[in-house]
């Protein structure tokens, strides 16, 4: 049972400390919504996010999961701003009445390439970063641990209680209900069945609230952890230059004038 | 209806090779039960018989059948499963309704049905409580909830996986009770269970499992008399089996009269 | 150590009394053993002794209940849960899901307190050692069967070192083997001082690891005594709570005139060998 998308591996980029990683994400995005130049977005790509991959070891699972979130976004992209954008005038293709603007093109370039950026970049933090140590890493630096707990233990129940309804299902076709028929017939015979699972959720959340609560959850002592997070000297420094190079890159469009 | 396995193995996709070469016959009407500790197999193995899983080799045969050609709900007319959980069987807004579910799927005639599920709340001794919210009630009271609605789907083929956890003696002696008139019905009982009194004083015949694989199979007598098997299958004998042994006898009586039957002839 | 005096509760929303004067005193360093049948209100008990009724549960609470020197239900629940612990019925329920493997599941409570990284360490590998489960402290909490399960939530509740332990039903999920092991560490912790509550349906083995065996019938508190007397009460019988083999057929000897009348009946292993020594084929021998 995968709870997570975590690609367990020991290179240098797992090792970082989380919250690098995550300051690194931010800037990384903070920085391609900023300046509006699709090539900006493509040197991060091939400077950045690429070598990071590479070293991670994780780079294979990066692009198949990528791929399959990317392709159809940037085809519908491509495809509907360049035949509807407003201010298309230049036109490179037309047949009847659907024309295809170098200016719609240009658009969707721009768009397209913050979204390959931002997907990339996020899917490369979740394949190289375990929620359970982000989680930790956030906690130390003063995250609410309630709030910390809603992500971990949603990460986790899902697939529980996915898991569940599985064997909910089984169950009933053990007691003879058939499955077979159109799709619209088998949710409708499926719903009902699945009302024990949203029942038991309730249940269960009361319980559980119940064990976490005998196990000092509702204490007011500083948490401690028994996993160390990483962390150096290099890193700390690297964090505040990511939020200087982040601002510098909001920065920089304005005093140019370009926007 | 007779069941058999023959030359079973299961592999689950994470690689674990949970039952490993199993064959076995269960002729009709018979009282079957399954020891061993926890991750033996023995959930795995039944859950071959109403195709639940299909084997990774090997064959699973209920009557004529072949569980590869059949689908679960098709199986389901032959063998009737309660879960451990019952939690996970159960969902309808009443007991009743829940009781009722297997019968209507098996296209009972609306008399038929009735009378069993009637016949079936009566065995389990719910027949109070048929409007009450299944979640009102206490983990051994859905427990029972679950049998009866396997036993009102009258199948010739009754498997129970850990019937008496979490009851309390009323309970134990109720299902003990239910597996006797089965088999007087000619059904066949195959159960899991943890419990050896309860399997000695119920069961004709018991396989003990170890790591997927049979260590012993006959009659409660044969194997709770064999301590290397017991030891290697992690189960303890009946406590009165394991008080003759204690006293040094040579026989092992299973339940309260054979052992006190016994007695005069050990008197020094 | 742990004082229940007169103590009544009803669920909200209800005038029905789930429990009703209950007094209940458990010396500290004992085992108290709690036997009911079903519905006899054995968890809302647990939850009372724990502090989870009435300070989770609400409902109507009445007498008084004093567990380690604190009126429970004058302190918070965080600071009764500092002199409490409780194992809950569910083990599926008692895993956080905050953690990802077994090892940070086993700390997490001591996380929780502020324990130093070294003994949150040293205590886990502990516990871990102690109910067998080393091997899976890498794997995560979901991963396991229930019965694996069930023995992280015991060492999970274990390892906070509570002077006061609560279990409800701690092995309804294990084999012959695991349940052993569990009631061998139940021993263990009460040798340390630990004060434990165990709610159980296995007779044989609270005659074996209670000290003192209360019996909840009717929603009362019905009787109390040494565990071997207790358990062997013929009594039991028409509370729905049976006796072991060894004692049924001990009784049944008695009556055919093959005990003597006046004999102790057995509720073990232990307790029934002595008696039937008459009968033991290796002295005859």
């Amino acid at each position: 049972m995968a709870t997570t998308l975590f690609d367990v591996r020991k290179s240098a980029i797992h090792r970082l400390n989380p919250v690098t990683k995550l300051i690194a994400l931010l800037a990384i995005i903070v920085t391609v919504f900023a300046i509006p130049l699709w090539w900006v977005a493509g040197l991060i790509v091939v400077l950045v996010v690429a070598p990071a991959a590479v070293i991670s070891g994780s780079g294979g699972r990066l692009l198949s999961l990528s791929l399959k979130i990317l392709i159809p976004i940037i085809l519908v992209l491509f495809i509907v701003q360049g035949l509807t954008f407003p201010g298309g005038k230049t036109v490179i293709w037309e047949w009847g009445i659907i024309d295809i603007t170098t200016e719609g093109l240009m658009f969707a370039l721009g768009i397209g390439s913050r979204i390959i950026v931002l997907v990339l970049a996020s899917i490369l933090l979740v394949l190289t970063t375990h929620p359970g140590d982000l989680m930790s890493a956030l906690t130390e630096r003063g995250m609410s641990p309630k709030f910390a707990y809603i992500i971990s233990s949603t990460l986790q129940l899902i697939p529980a209680f996915r898991e569940r309804a599985d064997s909910i299902l089984l169950a009933q076709q053990a007691r003879g209900l058939s499955l077979k028929g159109s799709p619209v017939r088998r949710v409708k015979v499926m719903l009902p069945l699945l009302s024990p699972l949203v029942l038991g959720m309730f249940t269960d959340v009361e319980e559980r609230s119940t064990a976490m609560e005998a196990r000092a959850f509702g204490s007011t002592a500083k948490r401690t952890s028994l996993i160390p997070v990483p962390d150096t000297l290099v890193q700390r420094i690297a964090r505040w230059l990511f939020v200087v190079l982040a601002l510098a890159a909001v920065a920089t469009p304005i005093a140019l004038g370009l926007l | 209806m007779d069941v058999s396995f023959d030359e079973v193995s299961f592999t689950y996709p994470s690689g674990v090779e949970a039952v490993k070469r199993v064959s076995l016959d269960i002729p009709s009407g018979q009282r079957f039960a399954i020891v061993g500790q926890n991750g033996a197999g023995k959930t795995t193995l039944v859950r071959h018989l109403n195709g639940i899983f299909q084997p990774t080799s090997g064959t699973v045969h209920v009557g004529d059948w072949t569980t590869t050609g059949h689908t679960i709900a098709e199986l389901s007319a032959r063998v009737g499963y309660v879960f451990q959980n019952p939690d996970e069987q159960l969902f309808a807004r009443k007991v009743i309704d829940d009781v009722a579910f297997g019968p209507k799927n098996l296209g009972f005639e609306p008399d038929r049905a009735e009378a069993l599920v009637a016949a079936a709340l009566e065995r389990t001794g719910l027949t109070a409580e048929a409007q009450t919210h299944p979640h009102h009630l206490s983990l051994s009271e859905r427990k029972r909830v679950a049998l009866a609605a396997v036993l009102a789907m009258d199948t010739p083929v009754v498997v129970l996986d850990e019937p008496t956890t979490g009851q309390d003696e009323h309970g134990v002696r109720m299902i003990a009770s239910i597996v006797q008139s089965l088999e007087f019905q000619g059904r066949t009982v195959i159960a899991i269970t943890h419990d050896m009194d309860f399997c000695a004083e119920n069961f004709e015949r018991v396989v003990a499992m170890a790591q997927g694989e049979i260590l012993a199979d006959g009659t409660p007598a044969d194997v709770f008399a064999q301590d290397a098997v017991l030891d290697t299958a992690r189960v303890e004998a009946p406590q009165l089996a394991r008080l003759a042994d204690a006293l040094g006898w040579t026989n092992r009586p299973l339940t309260v009269d054979s052992f006190v039957d016994a007695l005069p002839a050990h008197r020094q | 150590m742990i004082d229940l005096t007169d103590v009544s509760y009803a669920y909200p929303d209800t005038d029905r009394f789930v429990l009703s004067h209950i007094n209940l005193n458990v010396p500290a360093g004992t085992v108290a053993g709690i036997v009911g049948a079903s519905g006899s209100g054995k968890t809302t008990l647990a939850k009372i002794i724990s502090g989870f009724v009435p300070h989770v549960d609400g409902g109507q609470l009445e007498g008084t209940v004093v567990v380690d020197g604190a009126t429970v239900a004058d302190v918070t629940l965080a600071e009764a849960v500092s002199h409490v612990g409780l194992v809950i019925q569910s083990p599926f329920n008692q895993i956080s899901g905050a953690k990802f493997t077994v090892r940070e599941e086993l700390a997490f409570g001591l996380e929780n307190l502020g324990v130093a990284r070294e003994e949150m360490a040293e205590r886990v590998a502990e516990v871990a050692e102690l109910l067998g489960i080393t091997s899976l402290l890498e794997r995560s909490p979901y991963a396991l069967s229930g019965g694996q399960q069930q023995l992280v939530a015991i060492a999970s509740m274990i390892i906070m070192r509570t002077p006061v332990l609560v279990m409800d039903e701690p092995t309804s999920q294990l084999d012959p083997g695991g349940t052993r092991m569990v009631f061998d560490v139940m021993s263990s912790l009460r040798d340390t001082g630990i004060t434990l509550v165990i709610f159980e349906h296995k007779l044989e083995h609270l005659r074996e690891h209670a000290d003192v065996i209360h019996v909840l019938a009717d929603h009362q508190l019905i009787a109390s005594g040494p565990a071997r007397s207790m358990l062997a009460d013929p009594r039991l019988e028409e509370w729905g709570i049976g006796s072991t083999r060894f004692t049924t057929a001990a009784r049944a000897a008695r009556d055919r005139g093959l005990l003597a009348k006046n004999v102790e009946l057995p509720v073990s292993l232990q307790d029934a060998v002595p008696l039937f020594e008459e009968f033991d084929a290796k002295r005859g021998a």
